[in-house]
């Protein structure tokens, strides 16, 4: 019964794929082709390859758990409320996080299997809950750090000097999952229920247990997930996990297992797994742009998923369907993947040939060019693509090769990620702007204890993870800057209220922690009413505000935290056409001129973010040449002259104050 | 037909008591201004759930809307920029949305991948694809006449209400009346006994797919028209707001049952109940979990009200 002509040939064209994604990838990626790198490799896909061991029986079983990552944030945020705040030993945190994980799937099974309710509701739902309990248990700021180093060994250790030390634990779930799966009759049983549910029951096979089973063995699955995740970051929060959902579904599905269920199997998952977890580390390796690999992910999942389609062993119901072969798809992958290369290849060598010769015309160009891995806090947000202008500016001027790549949202796992792929590369200078500082200083610090500089911009990591910090206000300053001018404006008293990013948004929470202490320092009369997620999503900020002027009429300025969270709440004020309330935040100028100049919005604060990007490639191609060592007094910044040291940190330079009447010097 | 509109009616109660609760709590909810506002803001939910609604009575799913929404914007937005008339601009953006909604409904329908597996993809290579086309650089300077579309400030919600009647009206008709629509549920009832029927299901699943994507385009235009610039990151979560709202409303997830007037409730009622917490005063950091928390309970007690039947259907429904 076993579908083996299905599997294989599915199994053949993923294998043909990762075979010429290494092969491309040796020629392209430098060390990507080493034994250190592949175990890299596992390391970083162990808490997503987790959470997909556990999706593959569900899906089989004809369901979708969508609430694997909120599972996630809910474990690391029990484990570090059992484990840090209440001091209970290790091995107690550990169980307590697991049962959290149980209950969880125990919800979704009762929800599920006893009440007979879809799964992608019952999840959808159960994902905003456990999401959401984490949320309010830490108010999204509360951040668990300084476990012990024998646990914090379980994610970031060595065993034999080479293994990392939770490959074990996932080829024991693996293996557990396989003997379920694939060796006992409770998996048959999962097969056949996916397969026809009303049969499987006719049978007498007992449907309720074996689907309640899988959703609870999900939640358990998760929690463990959610401890290696701790452990590899040092960190526990709520937003642990995000996104998994998706990633571990999209893998699952790549490896061959049938969404409508009664198809699939665990070794499929793996090869999935391996083929994403190889495409994003590859591309990393070789300076591609990330977007790629979501490009070429999309490409693949179709093009595997013919097979399924072809290899079917329904006779094919329309004539018209042209019979495929394994060799025909695998070499469809190849193109596609080759055909990638090329057009990403040639951009890349075309970009560097430009620039190139501008080098040479300028300065004499090194023997060999100094490459500069600069990482920002998200890509896509406009205040980090207007850095990016600056940092190529000085790439060019200076020669250097820049590497600009980062998560695509806000994401403290996927920079340790980054910087993990940068080491194995041997990039000359890391520079990143920070997103979680505990999270990240022990993967700097191992950078630095291989020999590469490592700068820190716009957001600090620990002083002894960085060489040199690029500090253009701290958040201190921030903080104090927004309330002195919230102050000004309100002439010191009055209700305001705060629009911030994410609520889990690690720098908007330090800043709020700030504009409270100053306002309990220096402002006894202002008083914040409410804070208020945007999740820095314009069109959600913007409807926040309107609410905030209904449900707090005594609120007389906006705070806006965010750089689309500004726009927003301008947008809010104007077609709400009154004069009552004021609105200042943190964003650009190039989305705040209208408001800015109609009087919408009164202040933004912000300091140069073009020559935010340049300072920091300066000073990174200065520290290599050894033109800047600790205790310097300044250096030389090119186009921006002297810039003055402090200790370890660069200083750009005051935020400055951006209003109707200065907005039109700034092109950023 | 006894109980035949359960769901329906769960959902009605529960915008009731939400309701209900509100005034008495929070009379302030139910001015004019709120929910004018509430209103403009679930628009485009509630314009692609009608589309999502037929799609998923198919038996098919598109979880690309999200990213298409995206896209969708920014094309207008780059349109206009360029000086088109603002009529091209709202057929390019439909018309755009259609031709994505193509390419996901020809490789379900003719090439045969599963459509959670394509609009995964597609999903995924639009998201991507935009980001790095736009780097994340948002569409300023429109021309003046592209916030609200010619009209005012105050006309505009208006003319945008007429509009979601009209179109709530014709596929509330239509998924009841239309022979065009009717094929939809027999579709997704059984593919198989709708083929010997005689009923051509690609076509019919493909045609669901063009109507989700120039509803998507349309969605997108019309929310795009209530600012003065387009960001480039729009639409994140837009498709899970959506299918959520329509499976609330009844639609089930398998094909052949569902209709607008429950997914229209359903959009309603999680439209409402965001700010609706907000102004009961909960706090922002736990509405999440409160709002989970409400869902799940709609939906149980929805299954425990008529345990029997939702059982029966769920062990009888078709796996083809």
């Amino acid at each position: 019964m076993r579908p083996t002509s299905y599997a294989t040939a599915h199994s053949f064209a993923l294998v043909a794929a990762l075979v010429i994604e290494t092969a491309l990838f040796s020629i392209v990626a430098p060390n990507f082709f080493t034994v250190g790198n592949f175990f890299e490799i596992t390391r970083l896909s162990v808490e997503l390859g987790l959470v997909a061991i556990a999706m593959t029986p569900i899906l089989i079983a004809g369901g979708i758990d969508l609430s694997v990552g909120a599972m996630m944030g809910l474990s690391a945020v029990c484990f570090g409320v059992l484990s840090r705040q209440l001091d209970m030993p290790l091995a107690f945190a550990l169980t307590g996080a697991l049962l959290v994980g149980a209950a969880g799937g125990t919800l979704n099974a009762l929800l599920i299997s006893w009440l007979a309710l879809p799964p992608l509701i019952v999840t959808l739902g159960s994902m905003a809950l456990f999401r959401g309990i984490a949320e309010g248990m830490t108010t999204g700021a509360v951040t668990y750090t300084g476990f012990s180093e024998s646990f914090l060994f379980l994610g970031q250790g060595y065993l034999w000097a080479r293994v990392p030390a939770q490959l074990p634990l996932f080829l024991l779930v693996f293996a557990g999952y396989f003997f379920l799966l694939h060796r006992s009759a409770a998996g048959r049983a999962l097969y056949a229920i996916g397969f026809s549910p009303a049969s499987a029951r006719y049978a007498g096979l007992p449907v309720k247990t074996r689907i309640a089973l899988v959703y609870v063995l999900s939640g358990v699955v998760s929690s463990l997930a959610a401890i290696v995740y701790v452990a590899h970051l040092g960190q526990a929060k709520s937003d642990a996990g995000n996104g998994y959902e998706l990633d571990a579904i999209t893998a699952v599905v790549l490896g061959g297992t049938s969404v409508f269920g009664g198809r699939g199997r665990l070794p499929g998952t793996l090869l999935g797994l391996l083929v994403l977890s190889v495409l994003q580390n590859g591309l990393h390796l070789a300076a591609l742009p990330s977007e790629l690999a979501g490009v070429l992910t999309g490409a693949l999942l179709v093009t595997t998923i013919i097979v399924d389609r072809v290899r079917a062993e329904e006779p094919p119901l329309l004539t018209e369907d042209i019979p495929v072969k394994n060799t025909q798809v695998a070499i469809l992958c190849g193109a596609i993947l080759a055909g990638a290369f090329i057009v990403a290849g040639t951009n890349v060598w075309l970009v560097r040939s430009i620039t190139g010769v501008v080098a040479t015309g300028e300065r004499a160009a090194p023997a060999r060019k100094l490459v500069v891995a600069m990482m920002p806090k998200a890509k896509g947000d406009p205040y980090f693509v207007s850095c990016r202008a600056g940092a190529e500016k000085a790439a060019k001027e200076l020669g250097v090769d820049l590497i600009w790549d980062g998560p695509t949202g806000l994401d403290a796992a996927k920079q340790n990620e980054l910087v993990e792929n940068w080491i194995t590369r041997k990039v000359d200078v890391i520079a990143v702007a920070v997103e979680n500082r505990g999270a990240i200083s022990s993967v700097l610090r191992k950078a630095r204890s291989r020999g590469i500089r490592v700068l820190t911009w716009d957001a600090d990591a620990e002083a002894d993870a960085r060489d040199f910090f690029v500090n253009q206000a701290t958040s201190e300053q921030i903080g104090y800057a927004l309330t002195d001018e919230a102050a000004r404006l309100l002439g010191g008293s009055g209700d305001f209220a705060v629009i911030t990013g994410a609520l889990s948004a690690a720098n908007q929470n330090e800043w709020i922690a700030f504009i409270k202490k100053r306002l309990a320092e220096k402002y006894p009369r202002l008083k914040l009413v409410t804070v208020r997620p945007s999740d820095d999503d314009r069109d959600k900020a913007f409807f926040e505000a309107q609410t905030i002027l209904k449900v707090h009429p005594t609120v007389r300025l906006i705070m806006a935290i965010s750089a689309p969270a500004v726009p927003g709440a301008g947008e809010a004020i104007r077609q709400a056409g009154t004069k009552l309330v004021q609105v200042i935040g943190l964003s650009l100028p190039s989305i705040t001129r209208t408001y800015l100049k109609d009087g919408s919005v009164q202040t933004v604060i912000l300091w140069d973010t073009h020559n935010l990007g340049y300072l920091t490639v300066q000073a990174a191609s200065r520290v290599v040449a050894n033109e800047l060592q600790a205790g310097a007094a300044s250096m030389d910044a090119g186009a921006l002259g002297r810039v003055d040291v402090r200790g370890t940190e660069i200083i750009l330079g005051p935020p400055l104050l951006i209003t109707k009447t200065n907005v039109d010097q700034f092109d950023f | 037909m006894m109980g035949a509109y359960r769901r329906e009616t769960a959902v009605a109660f529960g915008i009731f008591v939400l309701g209900l609760l509100l005034v008495v709590t929070a009379p302030g909810f139910f001015t004019a201004a709120n929910l004018n506002d509430l209103f403009l803001a679930n628009l485009p939910v509630l314009i692609i759930a009608l589309g999502m609604t037929l799609l998923i009575v198919t038996g098919e799913i598109d979880i690309s809307i999200g990213s298409a929404f995206a896209v969708c914007g920014i094309a207008a937005g780059t349109l206009a920029k360029s000086g088109a008339p603002l009529g091209i601009v709202l057929l390019a953006t439909a018309g755009l949305g259609a031709a994505l909604g193509l390419v996901n409904g020809w490789l379900t329908s003719y090439v045969r991948v599963p459509s959670i597996v394509v609009t995964l993809a597609t999903m995924i290579v639009l998201r991507e694809g935009l980001r790095w086309i736009t780097q994340g650089e948002w569409v300023h300077d429109l021309p003046a006449d592209f916030q609200w579309l010619g009209f005012t400030q105050r006309s505009y919600p208006v003319v945008v209400a007429a509009v979601a009647a009209a179109l709530l009206g014709t596929f509330a008709w239509a998924s009841r009346y239309l022979v065009a629509a009717r094929v939809m549920y027999a579709t997704g009832s059984d593919p198989d006994a709708a083929r010997l029927a005689g009923i051509d299901t690609r076509a019919v699943k493909l045609s669901a797919f063009v109507i989700l994507g120039a509803l998507t385009g349309l969605a997108a235009l019309l929310n795009s028209a209530r600012f003065n610039q387009i960001p480039a990151n729009a639409g994140l979560g837009l498709e899970m707001k959506v299918i959520a709202a329509t499976a609330l409303g009844g639609t089930s997830i398998t094909g052949g049952k569902g209709t607008i007037a429950g997914t229209a409730l359903g959009v309603v009622f999680l439209g409402a109940i965001g700010p609706a917490l907000t102004f009961l005063d909960v706090s922002a950091y736990w509405e999440r979990a409160v709002q989970g928390a409400i869902i799940l309970a709609a939906v149980a007690a929805d299954a425990l009200s008529g345990r029997a039947e939702t059982y029966a259907t769920h062990l009888l429904r078709d796996r083809a």
